[in-house]
């Protein structure tokens, strides 16, 4: 099992989902068993989503939606 | 020219206008997507709006050269990127020279010190305003806030990041990591100021 410096560093990789199958096994053993990591996992979950969340644009407007469908070749 | 010899030419010319009109329908359904990633590339809605109706007339006269098939999306971002970096947008080859935290862990054991010694996630991140994020993330250097704004906030893979921004995928993932650590960093300073 790692321990909570590893599991500190492979807590990006662990949410992108890109650890190996042996990694993700180990890091979930370890996040089952640390309080400490959990918290802070579960802190990086909702951090993510706040982020996007804080940093939504308005939609595109509708003028532009326009404009780019006259931009289609007219058919002959 | 006689019957036989026009009648492949006119079967050629509706296929390739078939052809053109789908992709044209398929690029403007993912119109949202574009405009969306092009508002974080660049300062202002007038900026972003301006980048993608040239995307759009751009990709509209190379249509040829897409691959059906292959991934639309980044396609007409890779488009957006060049654009973007054709209007003066100088790719950024310095690296950040500020000194980062080493831990991954620092942003929670900051808000959760200054947080009258809660732990509880949700109160932590509470800490944080959408002003802190804002703040932030326009302070991340663009090269590193392009990979953030691709993976982070418009849910790419890193292989469509690396394509879109003409990188290798490794240079996806140092800018990622360092680009985290950046926009962490800012955000603490935002919410509770820089002092230990």
């Amino acid at each position: 099992m790692c321990n909570c410096d590893e599991c500190e560093q492979w807590m990006q990789p662990y949410m992108d989902r890109v650890l190996t199958d042996a990694e993700r096994a180990e890091a979930e053993m370890h996040l089952d068993e640390c309080a400490y990591c959990r918290r802070r996992y579960r802190f990086e979950q909702h951090l993510r989503r706040f982020v996007r969340q804080a940093v939504d644009v308005e939609p595109m407007p509708a003028e532009l939606k326009h404009k780019l469908a006259t931009l289609r070749t007219p058919l002959q | 020219m006689s019957e036989t010899t026009r009648e492949p030419d006119a079967r050629r010319l509706a296929t390739d206008a078939r052809d053109r009109v789908r992709f044209e329908e398929e690029a403007l359904a993912l119109s949202d997507q574009v405009y969306r990633v092009a508002r974080h590339f660049v300062g202002s809605r007038e900026e972003a709006e301006d980048l993608v109706q040239e995307t759009y007339a751009r990709a509209f006269r190379s249509w040829r050269s897409f691959t059906p098939g292959t991934n639309l999306r980044a396609w007409l971002l890779r488009i957006l990127t060049n654009l973007n970096i054709d209007r003066g947008r100088r790719i950024q080859r310095q690296p950040e020279s500020r000194p980062l935290e080493e831990g991954d862990y620092f942003l929670y054991n900051k808000l959760e010190a200054s947080s009258d010694g809660t732990s509880d996630e949700d109160r932590v991140v509470q800490r944080l305003s959408q002003n802190d994020v804002v703040t932030a993330l326009s302070e991340v250097p663009h090269d590193f806030r392009d990979v953030l704004v691709l993976v982070d906030i418009g849910d790419f893979t890193y292989a469509d990041a690396a394509q879109i921004l003409d990188i290798p995928i490794g240079t996806v993932m140092s800018r990622l990591h360092r680009g985290r650590r950046i926009l962490k960093q800012a955000m603490a300073e935002s919410a509770v100021g820089s002092e230990p």
